[in-house]
């Protein structure tokens, strides 16, 4: 199964490559091949090129896709311990490094597991979602698929020095991705530009990786093994003022790509601007890998340090919960309010983190996959309505349900799993955070959670009132129903919602049998 | 040979037929109704067969339910297992769920006749349906939770069903944003309660709270969290006001959920965690009552003056719910079941009646029916009888049912209170009796409707009549002669109860002043309304303020309107320009700016001249010498 | 034998006429000649220290021959920049070549 974790890697870099070479022209004027000995190839292909680019996307998607869901099948086992290991050696036995040095270092484990399943959803729908991307669409999904290789290597890496490599190859292409496919808004009294949107993303995760690496290195020379091989740095017992100083360097610099307030605000600004996809993925998925890192390096290294800042962060969690839901209650942009939702529900996996206790964790874990795949779902959505009428302000649309029912069902599942509805996803993943934050001695934060999620009904119930049900605006008459690729994908994220919150025991099983492994929690 | 151990089977047939009529249903023929129809008409069937089992397990002496489950989710020590409980709370329940249920499909078949959405209706209806079972058949409250806000979800669905209007939009955002709020209390006393205990099964629940295990205060707190669930669902003050509003649904939605079943979802809570609330302070039950008691009266004053058909009903299940409260606040669980039982049948009886009336002639408003008993005789009758159990005169089952709690008021309640309620039943009769003397007698208001107006047709007029038969002789099951015949230990009080099994008793003084008061409320009314009186508008008039007053709903509606515009929203708003301007604009891009201005300002150091930036390098040189030579030093 | 600090002091002196240099000439040449007046400084301090506190080793004359041939370079660049610059503007005037700035 080796092979299974490793391709998940390479088909998307794989992808890329041989996209590369996909004979294509972007302007009219301008026709140019990558590989011009082999003549003039778009005539001898039965597609052109630009469809030749999405059958190989959705090949590659298909194949990541299948590739997750057996990644996430095939591992079964009751000690939650790392699976489907890969070793090759990259660097070692130079200068500051030792026998192990940096290795090329994959693992699966429970908690990697559903997120890697996740991240095969989130881009096998989100080919279908960008069928019609026509602006350069191979430069698009070049980048989309760099994207998703760093994602994949992010969640397999057990190497630090990889981990971050990884880490910033999942960013880095974003800039590119809102900055040119991205839209930019006017609100009257402002403007967002998707530069800006873009800019201030990458600015701020840059940032956060900074941090990231101030950390990693001290780590590196305190534990004075000559590797950055995560569990052999896991042995080590950290001097406590160490961990205490070190901790939030992990803490704020995952915390600003799982959207941790106050550092956020780049999260509705970039997922406003960003292509319907891009804000899948990055909503979906990216978010997190924040609070991925925090789990998988901040808290596995350093447990005392994340028991003794676990109060700030659970209060930075709940914040974000309160703050988030109360703000997209006031946004009339969809996507705001989507974005602000994100920012929500985060909270939510910060909480469940920050409560170091077993179930909490788990419930944490499972609100990573049941967000993502919801806020897949939202964005879509948005993506599908924006794409046919050029806006998104949900005040000016009306009884679009009845013009569009297919897209108001699928609204009012991810509406409904954002608020907690029983029997789909998100209900199963806030109920265990909150357990797990009442059972940590957090009550007040917990209650404050359950008030968050009310507020969530307020602002999805409003929003579908608002825009879905009542009178049908006759001015939105040209609106037609989501195509059926949009369809397709919508159905693949209900039924993932739907799979969580029947059934989240296979989940469950997987994730927590990997928590209870982790260093310092409560069970 | 199916029995008590089938219970699970129970929400599964209308959840397979809801699976089938979403998937299949524009392709079935009558677009699925009849599977809708025939999964509730199959649960009623297995119903009866479960029942038939517990009674056979009664008579072999105590019995306490069976239960059956699955393992949901695990983790090391924590064990959340799904199960379903069968015992005579549920029973009684199901009762209603089911057979009602079963008589209101039927109805829907003739009402919702040629709505373009005429399937999704039987879908939603059969999903309601089955949450609505699983909710009375958990046995713990994770999956009562879940069920819970099940229920909540299709009463949302369903009341906007014709989400076009924008009221009922509206109002199905209210209704689920209004329990939502109670939920919230209710999923916290749940983890609260999980907290202590580590199990969500109610049993283990009450077994650690018998033996002590919560402390007096923490369990009054996570009670009183649990009834926050029972205000909101159960509609009482203060969160009352989404059930009126309820009414845009269709009509048999009305009749299923905001009468028989959902509504009283609360007070089954209560019923079974009763022995919670009694381990608690004393102040959790007298919360109960009070609340209880705030909403009897005042949904009884506001029915005196709506002039909805449906809303005047809907004020009276408020009035009833109401009244369960104020008896499981005296504790008496058998009085409040008793009347959960009965007021399922006479409240789904006034709906599809008042459905069969606006069907008939497409008005709502009192204002503009009148006479329509000479159009629609045994629509009026059924009526008749729904309104006369309502305003509980004896013999119809509301009387024995209202005695009931009568009698369990005054003994554990003080004087006050029993007057209240007593005053209560004098209030319903009297606007019970308004609504059928303005609908059915007098002359017609409007006479175009009037001219339109026809008898249902019978696949409509009969669950009615069906209804109004049950509801006359539906409360004699207070007697144990009654109870033995039909196979039970005895009277209801012997078949559910809280401890001990009670005798339900008629004491003639409440007797007489229930029948005193019911009387005296219908020649009140009688005098009030019947054919040219004028009372009524006089005292409209005389006394504007409290008529305005009633009118508006005592203005909590606008109260709540003008704490969301401007406080909720608000501080929305606040929050959404504190992100943008503070957070954003100023915390993040300022931070941008700072660095831009200074790098704007501190460019000016090039001066792009040679000499200068020798003599910055030797002041360097000099400066670094001499910080060297003063460390060394 | 000479006492070292003579050298030092030849060194400093010759150092500091080449910064002044620097600083106070206009001509892009003569700022050329003092930085290897400041150069020729240090490459006496390098061969004095070498001489008298390791005499038996190289070290510091193979730096003096470094500072040599980086110096030749560096003019051999240098008067190239300046001779490129005289054509242009017609001047080695420094202070009127200040196009490299905000």
């Amino acid at each position: 199964m080796e092979w299974a974790v490793f391709a998940t890697i390479a088909i998307p870099i794989g992808t890329c490559l041989l996209l590369m070479l996909v004979p294509y022209r972007h302007e009219e004027q301008v026709r140019y091949l990558a590989v011009p000995k082999l003549g003039p190839l778009p005539d001898r292909l039965p597609v052109s090129g630009r469809y030749l680019v999405r059958y190989l996307c959705l090949l590659s998607g298909t194949a990541l896709f299948a590739l997750s869901l057996l990644i996430f099948v095939a591992y079964q086992f009751e000690d939650g311990g790392y699976r489907f290991e890969l070793r090759l050696d990259w660097l070692r036995d130079v200068a500051f490094l030792g026998d192990n040095g940096i290795s090329f270092h994959l693992a699966v484990n429970g908690i990697t597991a559903p997120l890697i399943l996740l991240t095969g959803i989130v881009i096998f729908t989100g080919v279908f979602i960008s069928w019609n991307i026509d602006y350069r669409n191979k430069d698009y999904f070049v980048l989309l698929f760099l994207l998703v290789s760093g994602v994949y290597g992010v969640f397999a890496s057990l190497d630090l020095f990889w981990f971050f490599f990884w880490y910033e190859v999942a960013v880095l292409p974003m800039y590119f991705l809102i900055a040119i496919w991205g839209a930019s808004t006017n609100f009257g009294s402002f403007v967002r530009t998707k530069e800006y949107g873009a800019l201030k993303l990458v600015l701020y995760l840059v940032a956060g990786s900074v941090l990231i690496f101030i950390g990693i290195f001290a780590t590196f020379v305190e534990a004075g093994l000559g590797t950055f091989d995560l569990p052999a740095l896991a042995t080590v017992a950290y001097d406590e003022t160490f961990q205490k100083i070190f901790f939030p360097f992990f803490m704020l610099g995952f915390g600003v790509l799982a959207g941790l307030w106050p550092f956020h605000t780049w999260s509705p600004d970039g997922h406003v601007a960003a292509p319907t996809a891009v804000s899948m993925l990055h909503a979906g998925v990216l978010m997190k890998l924040g609070a991925f890192g925090i789990l998988q390096v901040g808290m596995a290294l350093m447990p005392e340090g994340a028991h003794f800042w676990a109060p700030v962060l659970m209060t930075l969690g709940v914040t974000g919960a309160l703050y988030g839901a109360v703000s997209a209650l006031a946004q009339t942009d969809l996507k705001y309010m989507v974005g602000y939702s994100s920012v929500s529900h985060m909270g939510y996996v910060i909480m469940g983190l920050a409560s170091m206790h077993e179930i909490g964790i788990s419930g944490a874990v499972l609100q990573m996959f049941a967000h993502g795949v919801m806020t897949a779902l939202m964005f879509t959505n948005v993506g599908a309505l924006y794409d046919q009428a050029h806006v998104r302000d949900m005040t000016i649309f009306g009884g679009l349900a009845q013009r569009m029912p297919r897209h108001a069902a699928y609204w009012a599942a991810a509406g409904l799993s954002s608020l907690g509805l029983p029997g789909l996803a998100g209900f199963v993943a806030e109920v265990l955070i909150f357990i797990g934050v009442f059972k940590a001695g957090y009550p007040w934060a917990g209650a404050l959670g359950i008030l968050a999620a009310a507020i969530t009904a307020t602002y999805i119930l409003r929003m579908l009132a608002r825009a879905y049900f009542g009178p049908f605006n006759e001015r939105w008459s040209f609106l037609k129903e989501m195509r059926l690729g949009e369809q397709f994908g919508g159905a693949v994220l209900v039924f993932f919602l739907v799979l969580v919150g029947m059934w989240p025991f296979p989940f469950i099983e997987r994730i927590s049998a990997s928590v209870k492994n982790l260093p310092g929690i409560t069970q | 040979m199916v029995g008590m151990e089938h219970a699970w089977l129970l929400p599964t047939l209308p959840f397979g037929a809801f699976v089938l009529l979403l998937l299949l249903g524009p392709y079935l023929p009558r677009r699925g109704d009849w599977l809708a129809v025939g999964a509730v008409a199959a649960s009623f069937v297995l119903y009866a067969f479960m029942l038939a089992d517990l009674l056979g397990a009664l008579d072999e002496g105590p019995f306490a339910g069976v239960a059956s489950g699955i393992d949901w989710l695990r983790f090391g020590t924590f064990h959340v297992t799904l199960g379903f409980l069968f015992d005579q709370l549920s029973a009684v329940m199901l009762a209603v769920v089911t057979f009602v249920g079963t008589l209101i499909f039927l109805y829907s078949t003739g009402y919702m006749k040629g709505d373009p959405r005429y399937g999704w209706f039987f879908a939603a209806m059969s999903l309601f349906v089955a949450s609505m079972a699983t909710l009375v058949l958990a046995d713990n409250l994770l999956l009562l939770y879940a069920a819970w806000e099940g229920v909540g979800f299709c009463s949302f669905l369903l009341i906007g069903f014709w989400h076009e209007r924008r009221s009922a939009a509206e109002a199905a955002k209210k209704a689920f944003i209004t329990t939502r709020i109670g939920d919230v209390g209710f999923l916290i006393g749940i983890v609260l309660l999980w907290r202590e205990a580590g199990t969500f099964n109610l049993k283990e629940i009450f077994e650690f709270a018998e033996a002590g295990g919560y402390s007096r205060e923490y369990l009054t707190l996570a009670v009183l969290l649990l009834f926050a669930g029972a205000v909101g669902k159960s509609a009482q003050f203060p969160l009352h006001v989404w059930l009126p509003d309820a009414m845009e649904g269709p009509t048999p939605v009305s009749a299923l959920i905001h009468a028989a079943t959902m509504v009283v979802a609360g007070v089954y809570l209560v019923a079974r965690t009763m022995p919670l609330f009694d381990l608690a302070d004393p102040v959790a039950l007298h919360v109960v009552t009070a609340l209880g008691l705030t909403t009897v009266l005042m949904s009884a004053t506001i029915g005196l003056v709506a002039t909805d058909i449906k809303r005047v009903v809907a004020y009276s299940t408020l009035n009833s719910l109401g009244l369960m409260m104020v008896a499981l606040g005296s504790r008496d669980v058998t009085a409040a079941m008793f009347y959960l039982f009965v007021h399922g049948f006479f409240k789904a009886l006034l709906f599809m009646a008042a459905g069969n009336v606006i069907h008939a002639t497409d008005r709502q408003e009192v204002t503009q029916l009148g006479g329509l008993a000479a159009k629609m005789p045994q629509t009026a009758a059924a009526f008749g009888v729904g309104v006369l159990s309502m305003a509980a005169l004896i013999p119809f089952s509301g009387f024995w049912a209202k005695d009931a709690i009568l009698h369990g008021v005054s003994e554990h309640q003080n004087a006050a209170v029993t007057a209240l309620v007593a005053f209560s039943a004098f209030l319903t009769a009297v606007y019970m009796a308004r609504l059928y003397i303005l609908t059915f007698t007098g002359r017609p208001r409007d006479h175009h409707a009037y001219e339109h107006a026809h008898e249902a047709p019978p696949v409509m007029l009969l669950p009615v009549l069906a209804l109004a038969a049950i509801s006359v002789v539906a409360g004699f099951w207070a007697f144990d002669g009654v109870g033995e015949a039909l196979g039970f230990p005895g009277s209801i009080g012997k078949f559910v109860f809280f401890e001990e099994p009670v005798e339900l008793k008629f004491p003639s003084a409440i007797a007489v002043a229930s029948i005193v008061s019911v009387v005296a409320g219908l020649a009140v009314a009688g005098w009030a309304w019947w054919g040219e009186a004028r009372p009524a508008q006089l005292l409209a008039q005389r006394f504007r303020p409290v008529y305005q007053l009633l009118w508006h709903k005592y203005y909590i509606d606008e109260a709540y309107q003008w704490v969301i515009d401007r406080i909720v929203l608000a501080l929305g708003r606040a929050i959404a320009w504190f992100d943008r301007v503070v957070v954003n604009d100023t915390g993040v891009d300022g931070t941008a700016g700072l660095a831009a201005f200074s790098g704007f300002e501190l460019k000016f150091l090039q001066t792009g001249r040679l000499p200068n930036y020798a003599l910055a390098i030797a002041a360097g040189a000099l400066v670094a010498a001499a910080v060297v030579l003063a460390v060394r030093v | 034998m000479i006492p070292i600090q003579h050298f030092l002091v030849l060194g400093a002196i010759l150092f500091a006429l080449g910064v002044y240099g620097v600083l106070a000439r206009r001509s892009a040449v003569l700022i050329l000649m003092s930085v290897e007046l400041m150069l020729q400084a240090v490459s006496i301090n390098f061969v004095a220290f070498a001489a008298y506190l390791a005499p038996q080793e190289f070290r510091g004359l193979i730096f003096a021959i470094f500072v040599i041939t980086v110096a030749a370079a560096e003019v051999g660049l240098a008067l190239a920049i300046v001779l490129r610059l005289f054509r242009n503007r017609a001047t080695a005037n420094v202070d009127e070549v200040d196009t490299l700035r905000w």
